[in-house]
């Protein structure tokens, strides 16, 4: 049970992080930008199989003080999972950062890394208080990298997405405060189930939720992201993609299960605000003006659909929406990381401006079809079990639920299959494109602005679509591998549902 | 009382600066809130005077609860870190909310 490893998952990254700042040198940055990550990634795999082996829960308590006083790193089956996905996909994410260059704007590599440790640390912590620092030390080096790279609306969209963290912030703060008020403890292990017994905790926990949902841009309070995470560059957009909002959703996912016992008392509330994310993302992405925007939209859909999981509470749907999490992190991030190599070669990412790339680039009109598939939910692809497992999950439900659940989830997919193939339509087909807008200074004489006739011979270089290809083919090896995931999934859901091995391994 | 009456006049006074345009009133206005808040968690503790909690000097009966006071303490070194880069923000593009596009010294682009 003990595992006093644990912690080295938060000092590693942060040690690189101090090193990289201080010593210079190409070569030592690339080799730590990625071996953070790598390592980050396959410790996780190996605490997965340490979970569904013979350890079901991990804990270091950090400091030596007794277990209670000391701050605990617990690591279970969905931290394991959490930790694998997140590491590999911050790895891939980064290789394109390396492409694109922006891996060498100064500091790029300890802002990265401590991002890294945060992520780790805020996955990993067992305390509320710390989840809150966490998600901090996760924060501040994002201002700094959605500061650095992108067009000048970054300077814009970092004000807001600076704006609204710190007021989160200040709301989960509030909620810490209700909670050690009324329940004297911010260990998860040590609020399991109190919520349900006295309504001051459920309070104050909900202000916690609040903050998280925030964070997570579920409807009403996603107006941030599809404004924010467009303004930075692709890369900073994917990472913050895959790591941002799904901590947060983490944090949902547990502290509803742990705290509340998963009760049914608050599904109209949790219902609504899935279903209107859900509605409300797809509708909006029919307005997105370029690819990036309209996938931020989409990604307000994602948050939904993974927290219908969380609404519905059963075992199967949080098993689904987990499942769901993990499609949504490979699709998004293959179809930005595309969409990041259109924009490289030809200058743009907006609608309006790119036409007919299916003649020039196969390969990127084969990543990016499949890649939208997957969104809205077509075989062969992660996203099709995702949805099935969704809606099957609901069935499970009473009648009312299930049929308003099910009618939403067919109706705005229906409605992301249009907003998409406006999308596809717009950047793929229509008449040949004559106008691009590259970013080699001897070919826009100076002007990045003016565009410039296209000429034939340019296309995407094929290392720009590795990564993406990389996702994507994660995303579809999902659908290959379903079962066995699915088996994973559960597990991690049983050890959420029922912490009593959760909470005898941090008080022994 | 007094402490409610304090939070609760900090909260208005930060909620009312962060409807400002100004980034300059909007970091005061974090400011003011992460205040109110860190007042708040103090109360989570006991809000009389207690004594230090300090090693095995102090018997647990009299002893202040350390844990709000380190959770402040925490909240204000994040909060004041994030003040600074809130104040670099707004030097750095002075009015990039009325579209003006900012001085960075480097070349705009699409």
């Amino acid at each position: 049970m003990n595992a006093p490893y644990l912690p080295l998952f938060v000092a590693l990254p942060l040690v690189a992080a101090g090193v990289a700042s201080l010593v210079p040198g190409r070569l030592l940055h690339r080799s730590l930008l990625l071996l953070g990550p790598v390592l980050t990634g396959i410790g996780g795999v190996w605490l997965l199989s340490l979970h569904l082996t013979d350890m079901p829960v991990a804990v270091a308590q950090v400091g030596g003080f007794v277990p209670g006083i000391a701050i605990p790193f617990v690591s279970d089956t969905l931290t394991a999972v959490m930790l694998t996905v997140t590491g590999l996909t911050t790895a891939v994410v980064l290789t394109f950062a390396m492409r694109t260059g922006e891996s060498s704007l100064p500091y790029f590599t300890p802002l990265a890394l401590i991002l890294t440790g945060g992520v780790n640390g805020a996955l990993l912590t067992g305390d509320l208080f710390n989840l809150f620092v966490f998600v901090e030390v996760m924060l501040l080096p994002s201002y700094a990298l959605l500061a650095m790279t992108g067009t000048w609306r970054r300077l814009g969209v970092g004000r807001l997405f600076l704006t609204v963290n710190l007021v989160t912030s200040a709301i989960f703060l509030i909620g810490i405060g209700l909670l050690y008020a009324a329940a004297g403890a911010v260990n998860t292990a040590a609020l399991a189930g109190v919520a349900g017994e006295d309504p001051r905790v459920a309070l104050g926990a909900s202000v916690i939720l609040l903050a998280l949902l925030i964070k997570a841009a579920a409807v009403p309070v996603h107006g941030w992201l599809p404004r924010a995470y467009p303004g930075t560059s692709a890369a900073i957009m994917a990472l913050f993609a895959g790591l941002h909002s799904k901590v947060a959703l983490y944090a949902i996912y547990r502290i509803y299960t742990v705290v509340y016992d998963a009760t049914s008392t608050y599904l109209p509330i949790l219902l609504t605000i899935a279903l209107a994310s859900i509605l409300v993302g797809s509708w909006a992405s029919f307005g997105g003006d370029t690819i990036r925007r309209v996938l931020a939209f989409q990604m307000v859909a994602g948050v939904g659909y993974i927290l219908l999981g969380v609404a519905l509470s059963t075992a199967a749907a949080l098993a689904a929406g987990l499942f769901y999490m993990v499609h949504h992190i490979l699709t998004v991030g293959a179809l930005i990381l595309a969409s990041g190599a259109i924009e490289r070669t030809y200058g743009s990412g907006n609608l309006t401006r790119l036409a007919n790339l299916l003649r020039r680039e196969r390969g990127l009109a084969w990543i990016f079809g499949l890649a939208l598939l997957s969104l809205v939910g077509f075989p062969p692809s992660s996203g099709f079990w995702g949805k099935v497992s969704l809606v099957m999950a609901a069935t499970q439900s009473d009648a009312v639920v299930a049929t308003v659940v099910i009618a939403v989830i067919i109706g705005a997919s229906i409605i992301s299959l249009l907003a998409l193939q406006h999308l596809w339509r717009e950047v793929f087909w229509g008449p040949p494109m004559e106008l691009y807008r590259p970013a080699d200074p001897l070919i826009h004489e100076g002007d990045p602005n003016r565009p410039v006739h296209l000429p034939e011979w340019v296309r995407i270089p094929r290392g720009d679509l590795v990564p993406a290809a990389t996702m994507l083919g994660l995303s579809l090896a999902m659908f290959l591998a379903a079962g066995p995931l699915f088996d994973i999934a559960g597990e991690a859901i049983a050890g959420i549902l029922d912490p009593t091995a959760y909470i005898e391994a941090v008080f022994p | 009382m007094i402490i409610a009456l304090t939070i609760g006049v900090l909260v208005a006074g930060g909620t009312y600066l962060l409807m400002h345009r100004s980034l300059i009133r909007i970091a005061f206005g974090v400011g003011v809130l992460s205040h109110a808040v860190n007042l708040f968690i103090l109360t989570a503790g006991v809000p009389v005077y207690r004594d230090e909690p300090i090693g095995d000097e102090m018997t647990a009966s009299i002893a202040a609860d350390p844990l709000p006071q380190a959770f402040v303490l925490t909240a204000i070194v994040i909060t004041l870190a994030l003040t600074v880069f809130l104040l670099a923000m707004a030097v750095i593009g002075r009015n990039d909310n009325t579209h003006r596009i900012p001085e960075t010294g480097e070349e705009h682009d699409r």
